[in-house]
Order: C-alpha cells, then structure tokens, then sequence
C-alpha cells in the first residue's frame, strides 16, 4: 500500500475533529517472510503480511495510545480512542510531542530483496556450507522483510519511510556441546552471502571441539561483535532518559562522567544504512545522530519530548513505539541503531596480547542482579577459545561472566578496525554494526 | 464477535490444495487495556483490539504457517493458499510426521466474577494508587515506583480439518512493579509480577500493596544490616519462588519435547535431556516437578490447547526420575507418543509451539518452620533477583534478593547477594526434603522465533538442599 503519510494524516484530522490537542498516527504495512530450520532440515516457512497503525492523542491533559488493526474501521476506531482519553485520569508526566517544520531524508531500498521468490535457497545454502565445512547439525532462521510506514501528526509531522532487510542466523554443531553460530544483514541483495555464513558458524563449531570445563578467575576476553549485541542493547537502554527516572540505569548522575574507557565511543546512528534504519521517530521528529559516550565520557541521555521536558533537555528524536511492544514501554526512548566505533587492532593482534583470556562468539541470557550498579551476568555460548601467551590453544565450556557492566566497559581496551551489522532473535538486539572488542580482567565463574 | 463461518470456509479452501495432511484454521479476537503509574502519576494509558487468523498447514515436505491481522472469508482463502505454498516450499528429506489424537469439539470459558470489560481506566487507576499507597506506609526510601496493569479478553475458535472445533474465551490480567530501595547511598531492587486469569476480582486475591510495604523493609534492612555468605558448602533452603524459577528452567525448558528433538537449536538452544533419556535419574526422590495447565485461576491456565488437544497435568521429573517430556503433536509424533497438550500459540499471528503452563515442585511433607529448625548451617534463600541458564539448561544462577542465614535452626540476620550457581543434577540431587504448602508466581516465559512471551506460573513450597556451594 502506498499513501501511508496521507492515511495517517487522515486518522490526525478525525481525531482532531473530536476536539484531541495533540495527535501522532503512524501506519505500519509489512511484510515478513521466515524459514526456520533445524537438524539441517527446514521446519516452517511462516508469512505475515500486516497493515495497522499506532494512534496516539491528547485531550485536556489526558492521553491514550492504541493499536488500529483494522484500518477499515480506522475514523470509528480513532473517535472511541479520543472518548477513552477523555474518560482517563490525567497524566501529568506528558510532555508533548516534537512540533515544527519539519524535513526529512529520503531512504532507498533494494527493490529486489522486496521481490525476492526463492528465500529457501539462501537456507539450503548456508546449511550447505556448513555442512561441508564439518558441521553436520546445523539450525537457525533466515527472515526477508519488507516493511514501509508513514507518519502524520497534529505537529508537523508528515513523512513516508521504507526498509527491505535480509538476516539470517546459523548455528552449527560438529559435537553435542561444540557449536558455533554466525549471523549475516544485509540491506543490498548483492551482500547476502548465505554459504559463507554457514562456512563461518562450522569453522567455529570446529574450533569449539572438545570443549574442557573452563576454570574461575580474572580473563581477558576477546569479544566477536555477535557477543557484543546483547552487551550494547543492554547499555543502549540504560542511556534512555526514561530507565534513568526508574531507578533502571548504571547512568544515573553520571552525566559529563567517565563511564568507559578512552577507547569506548557508542553512537546511535538511525541513519545509517542497515535493518533498523529510519528517517525520523516515532514522534516524527527527524532522526539525528546521538553521541551517546565520547572516548569514555557520557555525553547524553535518549529522550523523547516528555523526558526531555521533565529533564530541560531537548529531545534527541529517540522516541519509541507509541504503542508497547513486547520489549518496551509506550514512547520509551530507545537506540535505534548503535554503532560502537571501531579502533585501530586487527583481531589476531588482540589475541596475540593476551596472556591469560578467552575467545567468545556470543552470548545470551543478560541479567541484572542491580540496573542502578551495573552488576550482571551473561552466559557464553557457541565457541568459548582459550588464549594462553596470544595463542588459542583449545575450548573451554560451562562459563560464565559475572561481573559489573561499567567496569566491563571501563576495563575495554582494543577495538578491531572492521565492523558489521549484528542482529540475532531477542538477545543480540537492536540491529547494530560492532567491531571485535576486548575486555581485560573480567570475572569468570561457573556452577559448582 | 467471531464469525466462525471463516474457520469452515477456510478449511474447505485448503482441503482442494494439494491433500495437506492437517490443516488448522485460529481465528482470535482481543481486548486489551494498559495503564502505568511513576512515581504516583498517570505513565501511559493503551487500549487496543486486536483479531486477526492464521492458517497452519502440515504436509510430508514441511510445514506453512500464515497469518493476517482480520478475519473474513477472502483472507483465509489468501492465507490458505499461501500456506500451502509454504508447506510445500519446505522439501524436506525427513516427512513431518504428527501423533494421531482423537478430534475435539468443546466450547470453554474462564469465569469472571467482576469482569474486566466493565473496568474503568479509573479503577485500573485506583487500584495501583492504592498499591502503590500501602507499599509507601512502610515509610522506606523507594525510587522510580514503576507500577503497570495489564488485561485482555481473548476470544479464541480453532478448527482443524481432522474435525477439531474448540471455541474459548480467556480473561487474563496481570501487575507488574519495579522499585529500588535507597539507604546509605546503596541500592536494593525489586521486580515483581502478580497474574492470573479471572476477573478483576483477581487484584484482591494478590494482596501486592502488603506484600511490597514488607519487602520494601526488608531490602532496607537487606542494605544496613546484611553481610555476605563466606564461599562454602552449606545446606540451602529455597522459597517457593527460588523453587519456582528452578522448576521452570532447570525442569520444565530441558523437558521440551521441540529443544530435546532440536528444533529450538538456533534461538533458545537444546538441551541436556535426550530422548533416551526418559527413565534416568536426574534427582533424589524428592524431586517431583509437574507442569498443569488447569491449576484453576493461573496465569497459565488452558483447558485445550492450540492443536484442540485437552490438557491435563504432566509429572515432567516424578521421584527423581526424567518422567514425561512436553510434547506437541511434531514431537510427539516423531517420538512416535502421545502430545500431552503442550501446543501454544501467544497470540493469532504466531506458531503454536511447545511451552509450558504452570511449573512447580510438588508438596512435601515437612512443616515450613520445622525445615528452618533441621538446618544447622546454611542459608535461606526466600527470593531471587538475577538469574540465569546456559541453552543446554544445565548450568543455573540464582542470585538472591531475600535472603538469611540460617543458625542451628533459626534465622539468623540477613544475608546480602548471595550466589547459587549449580549444574541441574546437582541442584536437583542434593533435595532432601520439601515443604508442604506449594505457593505460586506469575511470569512471562519467552520462546520462539519471534519471540513469544507466554503467561505462566512457577511454583513450589520450600526446598531444603544439602551441602551446595554457595558465594
């Protein structure tokens, strides 16, 4: 469907019509396919295809967000939703919405990937690849998604965005508890190297053979970007100005403060070209680059306009969801697209400085025992290499990091050069592009 | 209301398509309201309903799952043929082969003594002030003070072409906090979730302001007056919830039928158990772990599940020993058993897969205070905070956020962070003893690619395990 600014723009007046002050709609028309597969098999090809849209409105200092799934019904739908605010208590936190004349970047797509027939054979391929590579139990997801939406609101925003995205997700297994997993985005069909990503998830579950318990202690780790997806998402959400006002974030009062090393500079960059890119937020304030922490230092928090008012900041157009999703609140600020910049190190040269450490792929299952200290854990996963004198000399199992976020990043110390676009199921999320990093002294504990 | 009309159009529709071997037609229809306070004040307000179907169908070459957020006759036509398509698009070497169950024709419903549709936005209102109000007459110190309500009516029809036709209708709700206790400049937090199914009559029954104003004073006290657990060995008591969380992730995530067979391998992982495994030890005689989708009023409650199979409760560990996986109609079918209705779709636009319910330990015999008195040295562990699992569901974490020490039988002053980390046979095989009185939790289990965040309960009376390590 096209003309989803002028259908969001048409829901704005209805619902202006019924005396709202202030109104954000924005219109949602996607289209996903994905192909799970396991045990080298395909299990399910699953399709969705959904027009909906987001209605947010304010009236008389009352507000109320909802979801209009059936756009047929969508002027009947707006008109109850302006009733509901005004029978809602009043909301005091509410601070607006982003106003002005605004202008937007124009996005492009690779219109082949949105006519894209055969998904199937990218699978076939990467399962190809890995298996003759050595790995024969091999699993994991490859989506094609087509999405376009359209925003209008009672402020000035009026705009049309698009993105068509491939991601695919290996994970290969040569033994019962020696794997390896890879994962690919692409926005450029050309990029989609769905054999290679296979090869690569194999070559990691070889090296991950005949794994040891690992042992307990300080390591340095050497960290692939796929590791460091779970991390960012995890430090991205602690920098929203709204988890800062819970109580949920390791940043509070430490504004202007060193919260990493030199070597750590973490941007959210919504522009730049991947599966999360957008134009503007979910306010339809235009999207802008946000240097989050500068060569260690904590720049700024992510607001939308209400935190920002609450805070006297001005919006940093981060503004989620107006309708909860499954990861977060109604409005939350939120990193679009982090980009940990990368250094100066190629990876063997991390390695090769490595007295005492580890070689990690990736992780999962990030838990907080305390937001507001930073006190985590996080479960290595896939292939975990010992390092002994900068030289990988087998694998280990059964680790895992227990220690302090802040202190992980303050303890960072090498950036590789190259970087790429990391997205994996919930944990390493949202899309980001990460170099390799290195972490030293981190603690390692395992089960008794 | 749904037009059930569409499920049998549907299914007439599939049925010319190249002879799937199952079809199965979800049509869903849902009310949702949200509120949240901070600090006091009005957060965020949501409302929203949401219908929509899907069409799953199984063939020999694979598997087509569709869906589309409306419900009428041209859409299922649409979704019916893309699914076949899919089906067919699967080429698989290995044919799918599903468990042969007996067809269900039921119509079931939660009852609500006051249901939610007559609930106000000020009463959802209201009900958190008040929350929030007695957790405050504790006088601590608490920042942030997140509280959020959450409700849905969900009108379900399922219908397969093997003559299932189950029509339901759930009311769920649910509250959710978040709260950080400041003293001396240190910081202890509290996550806590209530759910159930029912009507609002529910909130009543969850008595959350009490239970915050108390723990509010404990994680003061949790802050002044707690020390440290010394790295040891030590007998170790578990509360229900820490029993709960244990069940559900060292017991009832390992015992999926679709982890065991490998289908979970790229996103949550496998697991530990194999399928000739049933039978083995994993624990001591103690360890009795049951998942039962019809404990009345959980937040996991079903009476069928999303393949039109009736539910009833599963003894996944039973005295010790690896009893009964969870299966659905794939898994049970390529282990040539029976699915035991563990089939759940969280919503109309995903895949039914294998989840759990509500997970607890079963009762002991031993009196709460008489497993506090037969520990001479040791530690009980009331609640937990950060908690965590490797994808083979062997290695566990639990660290606490209620905890004591426990002195020739008696409490003997808080005990700050202290760490459990265990692999499951161990945590399992040092049991020696459970309480009588099984209490339960809500929580969000999530599974799935994407992901689907599912109702369900954990549970448990009191654990008392020997000798573990604890830091």
């Amino acid at each position: 469907m096209s003309g989803l600014k002028e259908k969001a723009s048409e829901l704005v007046d209805v619902a202006l019509e019924e005396g709202a002050k202030d109104v954000a709609v924005e219109v949602f028309d996607t289209s996903i396919d994905q192909i799970r597969f396991s045990n080298s098999m395909i299990d399910i090809s699953n399709h969705w295809s959904e027009l909906h849209a987001h209605v947010f409105v304010a009236v008389a200092g009352r507000t109320m967000a909802s979801g209009v799934r059936d756009l047929r019904k969508g002027a009947g739908t707006v008109r109850l939703i302006v009733k509901h605010a005004r029978a809602s208590p009043v909301n005091k936190d509410y601070g607006g919405i982003a106003s002005g004349r605004f202008k937007y970047k124009r996005s492009q797509v690779d219109k082949r990937i949105q006519s894209l027939r055969n998904p199937a054979k990218f699978v076939l391929d990467a399962i190809d690849g890995a298996v003759s590579t050595g790995a024969p139990d091999v699993g994991g997801t490859f989506f094609v998604r087509n999405s376009k939406w359209g925003i209008a609101s009672s402020k000035g925003a009026f705009a049309e965005d698009g993105n068509a995205s491939m991601d695919l997700s290996v994970r290969a297994f040569t033994q019962p508890e020696a794997s390896g997993q890879a994962v690919l985005v692409a926005t450029n069909l050309d990029k989609m190297r769905a054999r290679k990503t296979g090869v690569r998830a194999a070559e990691l579950a070889v090296s991950a053979k005949n794994p040891v318990p690992g042992e307990e202690g300080r390591f340095d780790l050497v960290m692939e970007p796929f590791f460091l997806g779970g991390i960012v998402g995890a430090t991205g959400g602690m920098a929203s100005a709204l988890a800062v006002e819970l109580g949920m974030s390791m940043f509070t009062k430490k504004m202007g403060k060193r919260v990493a090393s030199e070597a750590v500079t973490l941007v959210d960059d919504p522009m730049t070209r991947s599966m999360s890119r957008r134009m503007f937020d979910h306010e339809g304030k235009p999207a802008r680059r946000n240097v989050v922490i500068e060569k260690g230092v904590l720049k700024t928090y992510l607001h939308n306009t209400s935190t920002a008012k609450r805070m006297k900041k001005k919006s940093t157009a981060s503004t989620g969801p107006m309708v909860a999703t499954q990861f977060s609140m109604p409005s939350e600020p939120m990193m679009f697209h982090p980009v940990l910049v990368g250094g100066d190190m190629k990876v063997d040269e991390m390695i090769a400085d490595v007295r005492d450490g580890l070689y990690i792929n990736n992780t999962w299952y990030t838990r907080f025992q305390n937001y507001s200290t930073g006190d985590f854990s996080t479960i290595p996963r896939d292939a975990v290499l010992r390092i002994r004198n900068g030289e990988i000399v087998g694998a280990v199992k059964n680790v895992r990091v227990s220690d302090n976020l802040m202190r992980f990043w303050k303890n960072m110390d090498a950036l590789s050069k190259s970087n790429e676009e990391i997205y994996w199921w919930d944990e390493a999320a949202p899309p980001a592009h990460l170099p390799t990093a290195r972490s030293r002294k981190m603690n390692i504990t395992r089960s008794s | 209301m749904i037009d059930e009309d569409v499920a049998e159009y549907t299914l007439d529709r599939a049925a010319g398509k190249d002879s799937p071997v199952l079809t199965e037609v979800k049509l869903e229809s849902t009310r949702k309201s949200q509120i949240s306070i901070k600090s006091g004040e009005v957060h965020s307000v949501s409302s929203s309903t949401d219908s929509g179907m899907y069409v799953r169908v199984v063939m020999k070459t694979g598997i087509g799952f569709a869906s589309a957020n409306r419900i009428s006759k041209q859409t299922g036509a649409d979704l019916a043929r893309r699914a076949v398509r899919l089906a067919k698009a699967g080429k698989r070497k290995e044919r799918v082969r599903l468990s042969s169950e007996k067809a269900s024709v039921a119509d079931w419903s939660v009852s609500q003594r006051q249901k939610l549709a007559d609930v106000s936005n000020d009463d959802r209102l209201s009900y958190l002030k008040s929350v929030d109000s007695e957790m405050m007459s504790s006088r601590v110190k608490v920042l942030g003070r997140f509280f959020e309500e959450a409700d849905s009516e969900t009108y379900g029809y399922f219908a397969s072409s093997e003559g299932s036709r189950v029509r339901s209708m759930v009311p769920r709700l649910r509250m959710f906090c978040l709260n950080t206790v400041l003293s001396n400049g240190e910081t202890e937090q509290s996550m806590r979730e209530w759910g159930s199914t029912g009507g609002w009559e529910r909130t009543a029954e969850w008595a959350a302001g009490a239970a915050l104003a108390e723990e509010m004073v404990v994680l003061k006290e949790l802050i002044e007056k707690g020390k440290s657990v010394k790295p040891g060995e030590y007998d170790l008591i578990c509360g229900p919830e820490v029993a709960g969380i244990a069940a559900h992730e060292s017991c009832g995530h390992p015992m999926e039928g679709d982890r065991i067979l490998g289908r979970e391998m790229s996103q949550a992982g496998k697991s530990f158990v194999k399928p000739k495994m049933l039978g083995d030890k994993i624990g001591s005689k103690h360890a009795t772990v049951i998942d039962d989708p019809t404990v009345p009023g959980s937040y996991g409650y079903y009476k069928y599940d999303d393949e039109g199979v009736k539910a009833g409760p599963r003894f996944l560990y039973k005295k010790g020993v690896i009893n009964e996986f969870l299966h659905n109609r794939e898994t049970a079918g390529k282990l040539r058993l029976k699915s035991n209705a563990s089939s759940r779709s969280s919503v109309y636009d995903k895949e039914p897969i294998v989840r759990m319910a509500n997970t607890f330990v079963a009762p002991g015999n031993i009196g709460e205070d008489e497993m506090i008195r037969s520990v001479k040295n040791g530690v009980f562990m009331k609640s937990f905070t950060e908690w965590n699992i490797d994808d083979k569901r062997y290695n566990q974490k639990y660290t606490s956020r209620e905890a004591y020490f426990v002195k020739n039988g008696k409490l003997a002053g808080p005990a700050r962070g202290c760490v459990l980390e265990i692999t499951t046979p161990r945590f399992w095989g040092s049991l020696d003893g459970v309480s009588k009185k099984v209490e339960f939790n809500a929580a969000e289990c999530g599974k799935g690619d994407p992901m689907q965040g599912i109702a369900v309960f954990t549970g448990g009376p009191m654990l008392r395990l020997r000798g573990v390590h604890l830091k």
